[in-house]
């Protein structure tokens, strides 16, 4: 007999990718795993500390008349808070999220890139430095509004400049992670799954990280200008100098509105992904929700210009701006529509991940609903710069991409570290999240509606109860997020064992590999019948 | 790396024997170069606009990251090419892999060659073929089941000195 059989050489060349320990496992990974890991804790760490910046603003708005800071501060916590929870918080759990499923959903081993995975994330650190020391150096940090426009920017003290490097930084790793993503997606496909069998995760990923490519080179150029004006002696947009400071807006929100979309479309994702398993139902209209995906994003590249119907634009691109922005609302109501319709007479169970999924959809239609009353341009004309378009922004971005995330992460952490959640505690998370969230933001429309300017650290009289709800109802909402960390290190310390499939109705290549994902999966690919 | 599916060719006669083995990559070359020109076609349109409205500095970072994602592209299709043969044709074996642009070959007695099965701790089976002193790992692109039924193949076809010591 000509055969040999051995067991467990770990020396092997095949295995010697095995599975490395200490620190140094965390600081030179190429895992797609590991790197996921670091993206979401990450985003958790940025999360919390620009959430700690927003309970300064609460703080500060409790009552009326200045209470802890001086207006330059106040203005510095609210641009911090944005640039933060944008770039710092939502982006990074996003990729952390694409990291982990996007190749466990697809049938491939890894990334395509796996260094360059790496050097995605390591670039995020000293970004996230820059940003966060800006506050000590001198005159402070930028307050200018997370938007950056001219002629504050212009004018502003250095701290401007370690903001525009650490945009920078931002955006090459954004773009180096979305090449890699784009790669993965087209060419480590598992043989038998086409682009139409794709899992909705992988294809909401897959648009984001075409609107990545395109609106980056975008935002780098303007913000690349803005450092030229400042210290090169150009005038892009000084006035002074014969510029156009309304160039600038132009050019930022050809970028800001697609990515207002970057950080929907992978929520949208994990809608698609939770709401099918928890209704026991295959997804409904899965080839529509691919439509109205590219849809929404092929639209948001024309609808820029209804961040600045007050620039004093013409008429007739007024008018362009307000019905291209309604136009989106018809494929975002498909998608509405396949998420009710995957719901009726299904077999509808209510664990943590499908309640922040059901919480989303109704949310994140009132967050639509209220976008739709700001593209209408004589009613956005009253509301522009109000505490009404803070309200719906953040029942977009909170109870869309934030609470999506959340609703995520309790769906995948079984698969990710082999232990079921504290379901209960779970379910007290959520709750203190959705009401708190609701207390905090849903007042919001009535001070804007009356007329409250945003990024004021000071206001009127009659704004006073309203404010006051919203302050307790962003304490609550800051620190039930604390009980979120609780469940997540209590999950990853112990707990029940979680199945191979986890969820009775959950379907796709991720749910086939053992819990928790093994170091290394598909290697070799599945194939798909 | 990208592993993926195999593809495999069989020429199986009376004394010779050949298996080819390529890795999945789930897009061809024109498919490639169609997806690179759809990404590259509106940032461009977006640059040349903005530069037509002065804001000419978006062009530049536009071609950095086209260029990457071509190379990138250009990088993976680079490997859509591997492959790993084996074939025995009376007393020579040949293991033939290409690896990008680079073709590697090992030439063994099929007489001598024992085909070595390994479990690893991940679950998997490693398969290579050792022949004095020197071992080489082949069905890299293999599923298990796969890897399987090449051991079966090749212990039938090799070690037929140990089989007549026996």
């Amino acid at each position: 007999m000509s055969t040999t059989t051995a067991t467990h050489h770990d020396d092997h060349a095949h295995d010697s990718h095995g599975h490395p320990t200490g620190l140094m496992r965390w600081v030179k990974s190429t895992n797609h795993k590991d790197i996921g890991t670091m993206y979401l804790w990450f985003s958790f760490t940025m999360f919390l500390f620009a959430g700690g910046l927003a309970m300064l603003i609460r703080a500060e708005l409790f009552q009326p008349g200045l209470q802890f800071f001086q207006p330059e501060f106040f203005n510095q916590l609210t641009t911090l808070h944005g640039l933060i929870m944008i770039f710092g918080a939502i982006m990074p759990a996003f990729v952390g999220l694409a990291n982990w499923q996007v190749p466990l959903m697809i049938g491939a081993p890894d990334m395509a890139f796996p260094r360059l995975n790496n050097m995605s994330f390591w670039l995020l650190i000293p970004a996230a430095f820059l940003l966060l020391t800006s506050f000590f150096v001198p005159g402070g940090a930028v307050a200018g509004g997370w938007t950056l426009y001219p002629p504050l920017s212009v004018q502003g003290g250095m701290s401007v400049d370690m903001t525009i490097f650490a945009v920078h930084i931002l955006g090459i790793s954004s773009i180096v992670g979305s090449i890699n993503i784009i790669t993965t997606i087209f060419n480590m496909r598992a043989p038998g799954m086409t682009l139409m069998k794709m899992p909705m995760f992988v294809w909401t990923w897959l648009i984001t990280a075409y609107l990545l490519i395109a609106a980056m080179p975008v935002l780098a150029g303007a913000v690349t200008m803005l450092l030229t004006d400042r210290h090169f002696g150009t005038h892009f947009f000084n006035a002074a100098g014969g510029g156009d400071p309304v160039l600038f807006q132009h050019v930022f929100w050809f970028f800001g509105h697609p990515e207002v979309y970057i950080m929907i479309l992978p929520a949208f994702g994990i809608l698609s992904t939770i709401i099918p398993t928890f209704a026991r139902k295959p997804l409904f209209g899965y080839a529509s929700m691919v439509y109205a995906t590219t849809a929404i994003a092929v639209l948001s590249f024309v609808v820029w210009a209804h961040h600045m119907f007050t620039t004093g634009m013409p008429v007739a691109g007024q008018l362009f701006f307000m019905y291209s922005t309604m136009l989106i609302s018809i494929p975002t109501g498909v998608k509405v529509f396949n998420w009710l319709a995957t719901m009726w007479k299904g077999s509808m169970t209510f664990e943590t991940p499908m309640l922040f999924a059901v919480a989303v959809v109704f949310l994140f239609t009132i967050g639509g609903f209220s976008g739709l009353v700001c593209s209408i341009l004589p009613v956005d004309i009253q509301l522009q710069d109000t505490y009404y378009v803070v309200a719906h922004f953040h029942y977009v971005l909170f109870s869309g991409a934030a609470m999506a995330i959340m609703g995520g992460i309790y769906y995948w952490i079984p698969k990710w570290t082999g232990h079921m959640y504290d379901e209960k505690l779970g379910k007290v998370h959520f709750w203190l999240t959705t009401i708190a969230f609701n207390v905090t933001f849903f007042p919001m429309h009535f001070t804007g509606l009356a007329g409250m300017p945003r990024r004021i650290p000071d206001y009127a009289q009659q704004f006073a109860e309203f404010n006051m709800i919203s302050s307790l109802g962003a304490f609550a909402l800051g620190l039930s997020q604390l009980l979120f960390l609780y469940v997540v290190i209590k999950c990853i310390r112990g707990g029940a064992k979680a199945t191979n499939q986890v969820w009775e109705g959950a379907h796709g290549l991720e749910w086939t590999v053992p819990s928790p994902a093994p170091f290394h999966t598909f290697e070799t690919p599945p194939v798909l019948k | 790396m990208i592993l993926s599916d195999m593809t495999s060719s069989d020429v199986d006669s009376y004394n010779s024997y050949r298996v080819t083995f390529k890795p999945n990559c789930s897009l061809s070359t024109s498919g490639k170069v169609k997806v690179v020109l759809l990404l590259t076609v509106i940032p461009c349109s977006i640059g040349v606009g903005f530069s037509l409205l002065g804001a000419w500095l978006v062009l530049p970072f536009v071609g950095i990251e086209i260029f990457a994602l071509g190379y990138a592209f250009y990088h993976v299709n680079s490997h859509a090419s591997d492959y790993e043969s084996i074939s025995i044709d009376g007393d020579s074996l040949v293991v033939e892999r290409c690896n990008g642009q680079h073709v590697s070959q090992h030439l063994l007695n099929p007489y001598w060659a024992k085909v070595v099965r390994r479990e690893l701790s991940n679950g998997e089976l490693c398969l290579s073929l050792l022949s004095h002193g020197k071992e080489i790992e082949v069905g890299r692109y293999l599923t298990r089941k796969q890897r399987e039924s090449l051991a079966e193949q090749l212990q039938k076809r090799t070690g037929t000195f140990f089989k007549t010591l026996k």
